[in-house]
């Protein structure tokens, strides 16, 4: 695929202000759709004109803060699955699962935590045990080979604009908008596995978690990488 | 025990029921009505009601779960993911210790193990693949797995698949005109007879938890066979789990056959 080639998108959950942001930088070199966190996405004809001639789909699973355990699981899960299935039935041949890095809060300050460690996702919090859910029936899309997946786990909080947006009181683990969009236009172009799960977060000397498969897979970040979209 | 049967009244529960009557107490809940003149108290229920599960919950020491749903989309993800998380959230608000938890071998031995591998067994990585049931199936034990890493809740999960009735050996005995293939091996080796599948259950039920290895084990629950495509050695081996029917008439080529 070419770097610079103007895909046809999807965006989803693209009322919440850090994915809407993304999407805006997307919308400077890609056709982007949007829809938003209460499209129904039934498994009917509503849903495949959603994803009519879609390329990819750029499906922001973040967690949600608030609402009812039920409703929560739902939407990562039944709703994840029949937008998948519509996609690929109408041709998308690529997913980037926005996910988040809040999986492995669990896990120590001090651990070298890479996509080779296994996520924690919590009982306590439906929102992010359905983000994991969520990361499940994507991966499962990829390893019948309907669509390759790129889970891209995001740093947190997610923070709606460029890094100069960021200061200290995000921690150690926080990504600008600005770099999410750039991540995710790389991975929009890059060579794909099957299914592969890259961490991304803004760069900074204290960054809470490594990014060895963001560098090797998307040359992210790179030294002009300040929320450039490619 | 007091033990919640959840989804009871599907076509494993009778013989649930039976293995574990007179044993145990039992509260059974299904969607359907009770069976006419059900000796067990009986609620009418759906496991996708949250509040409806953890009241049935209260005052028991396990739940069996065998409420399924195959085929509809919506009802499949609400029954099989959302119904595990309400009963996992039910067993933690009532200090409940023990789950049995039941679904077709594969939600973890999908396509990309079955067609491939020899010797599958219960420990492998889950790989259901985007089959409506067997994900579905997957993702509420996946639930599962997550609460018993967090509370002291101790999951157990029987695989099971190809059902079969003794003597007429089909897997609905209720089928007209159906008639058991015999001696012509096994479309997929991982059968097991009906009545095994309560004695099964009852197994995981009453096995001391100090037995176990870990907070959550599944286990392949099917009748031996010497085919090594999948493996029943950990139910045996844990459990201590054995069936009662063989079903080697399936594998086991007729004598005119063989001279």
């Amino acid at each position: 695929m070419e770097a610079n080639h103007e895909m046809n998108i999807l965006v989803t959950n693209a009322d919440n202000p850090f994915a809407g942001a993304v999407a805006d930088r997307l919308a400077e070199h890609h056709a982007v759709r949007r829809i938003g966190w209460e499209e129904p996405l039934e498994a009917d004809a509503a849903t495949d004109q959603v994803v009519a001639g879609i390329e990819a789909v750029v499906h922001f699973a973040l967690p949600r803060a608030g609402g009812d355990a039920n409703d929560l699981i739902d939407h990562a899960t039944r709703r994840t699955y029949n937008l998948l299935l519509a996609a690929v039935a109408a041709g998308a041949e690529r997913c980037i699962c926005v996910s988040t890095l809040r999986l492995f809060e669990a896990l120590p300050a001090h651990f070298t935590v890479t996509e080779q460690w296994r996520s924690r996702p919590p009982s306590d919090d439906p929102a992010l045990l359905a983000c994991h859910l969520g990361e499940i029936i994507a991966k499962e899309c990829a390893r019948d080979r309907l669509m390759r997946v790129l889970t891209l786990r995001l740093g947190f909080p997610e923070v709606v604009g460029d890094r100069g947006a960021l200061s200290g009181k995000h921690g150690p683990a926080a990504i600008a908008a600005s770099d999410a969009a750039d991540a995710i236009a790389r991975a929009l172009a890059a060579e794909l596995a099957q299914w592969q799960e890259v961490h991304v977060q803004s760069p900074g000397p204290r960054a809470r978690y490594l990014m060895r498969e963001a560098e090797r897979l998307l040359a992210f970040p790179s030294a002009d990488s300040e929320g450039a979209v490619s | 025990m007091n033990v919640l049967i959840l989804g009871g009244n599907g076509m494993m529960g009778p013989w649930v029921i039976e293995a574990l009557a007179g044993r145990h107490t039992l509260r059974v809940t299904d969607i359907n009505e009770a069976p006419p003149d059900f000796a067990h108290e009986y609620r009418r229920l759906s496991v996708a009601d949250r509040d409806g599960v953890a009241a049935a919950a209260e005052g028991m020491d396990a739940i069996v779960n065998l409420s399924v749903l195959r085929e509809d989309r919506t009802q499949a993800f609400e029954v099989n993911v959302q119904g595990n998380y309400n009963l996992a959230v039910a067993a933690v608000r009532h200090g409940i210790r023990r789950i049995v938890n039941t679904g077709p071998h594969y939600q973890l031995a999908g396509q990309q193990y079955e067609d491939w591998d020899f010797d599958l067994n219960p420990d492998m990585p889950p790989q259901p693949g985007t089959r409506l049931y067997a994900l579905t199936k997957a993702l509420g034990q996946e639930v599962l797995r997550v609460f018993s890493e967090r509370h002291d809740l101790y999951v157990q999960t029987l695989l099971f698949m190809g059902m079969r009735h003794p003597g007429t050996w089909l897997w609905n005995r209720h089928q007209p005109g159906d008639k058991a293939i015999l001696g012509q091996d096994l479309e997929r080796p991982f059968v097991i007879a009906w009545p095994d599948t309560g004695t099964a259950v009852r197994a995981a039920l009453e096995v001391e938890l100090a037995r176990l290895p870990s907070r959550c084990e599944t286990y392949f629950t099917f009748a031996r066979s010497p085919h090594r495509k999948f493996s029943s050695d950990k139910i045996a081996r844990i459990l201590g789990w054995q069936p009662a029917y063989h079903l080697e008439q399936f594998w086991i080529r007729p004598p005119d056959e063989t001279g």
